[in-house]
């Protein structure tokens, strides 16, 4: 096992968890979890991989209520990763990612970036396969989302034992 | 599902380091540099059609390109300063085959005084194949979720890469 390793195939994760909540693949974004993962985020926190593959099942319908196009029809939502600090120690590891949305919400249809903040993970690497063990999701622009004042990576790096 | 092997971080850095070379290449409108990232049997599928083999490739995009010249322009009308952007990509490895679905979007300087305007955003669906060493794209789509007809979806993506592997 290498650091790069491990990166590489986190990265992959990440893809793959927001083409799965992007295009609301229920069992794709369900099973980016562990079975006794969490997802905390400005729906509420759920617990367990069942619970969670419920969640997303409501994601369109929750989505196309906040995000509508200039004709009222559900906008396209896009979820975006940038940098990840990613922290791995054996067979567990934590990150730390910015995203943003955007979405086909502005005037005629225009590209519309709608909100950032981000992600604070704790991953677990199971039969070989890394898999969120907790997502917290922060939206600045969500009040009572926010990610706050202090560096997130501390948290993080307190968190693996610094 | 993916074997995440030993090789896969190398393989990634390189994919990834690809994709980059392909942007700038775009962007600056070296075409030179863009189409020797391409099989010489390659396929490319974008927004004018689809087209096969690489010298039938760098003609259509150079056609391209000067549309967009005259197509995206800065309020003085110049040609504007447009950027592709690649943001998170998943990506399959066997051996020497390899298959992206990565998330792009494009911004340029042709808002109000010359400010940034966000374009359109879409996903590129790849295949690629190690010739001699060295990665290239067997085969690019550009989707685009502005364009009708060009949208990606509604499936998860993510669901033909994987599909795409096994066959």
């Amino acid at each position: 096992m290498s650091y790069e390793r491990d990166r590489a195939e986190i990265a992959d994760l990440m893809a793959r968890y927001l083409f799965a909540m992007d295009y609301m693949d229920a069992d794709a974004y369900a099973e980016c979890f562990v079975e006794d993962g969490v997802l905390d985020y400005a729906m509420g926190t759920t617990t367990g991989r069942e619970a969670i593959r419920a969640e997303a099942h409501a994601f369109r319908e929750n989505i196309a209520r906040i995000f509508v196009d200039w004709q009222g029809n559900p906008a396209k939502l896009r979820h975006l990763v940038q940098q990840k600090a990613i922290r791995i120690e054996g067979d567990r590891a934590w990150n730390t990612g910015f995203w943003w949305e955007m979405t086909n919400a502005g005037p005629e249809g225009r590209p519309k970036a709608e909100s950032f903040g981000t992600y604070e993970d704790e991953l677990v690497r199971v039969d070989g396969r890394w898999l969120f063990q907790r997502r917290k999701i922060y939206n600045e622009f969500l009040p009572g989302r926010e990610s706050g004042a202090v560096n997130p990576v501390l948290a993080m790096d307190t968190a693996a034992g610094a | 599902m993916q074997d995440y092997s030993e090789a896969y971080a190398r393989d990634r850095a390189e994919i990834e380091d690809l994709m980059a070379r392909y942007l700038f290449a775009l962007d600056y409108s070296d075409l030179d540099s863009f189409i020797e990232m391409f099989t010489d049997d390659a396929e490319f599928e974008f927004a004018r059609g689809r087209v096969k083999g690489k010298d039938t490739i760098l003609e259509t995009v150079k056609g391209f390109k000067k549309r967009i010249g005259e197509h995206y322009k800065d309020e003085d009308g110049n040609p504007a300063v447009l950027r592709h952007v690649l943001a998170h990509t998943a990506i399959r490895i066997e051996g020497d085959r390899a298959w992206t679905r990565a998330q792009w979007f494009e911004m340029a300087n042709d808002g109000p005084g010359k400010s940034l305007k966000m374009g359109t955003f879409g996903i590129y669906e790849d295949k690629l194949v190690r010739h001699d060493g060295r990665w290239l794209f067997s085969e690019r789509r550009i989707m685009n979720e502005f364009l009708p007809g060009r949208e990606s979806g509604p499936d998860n993506p993510v669901r033909g890469l994987d599909q795409a592997a096994r066959a």
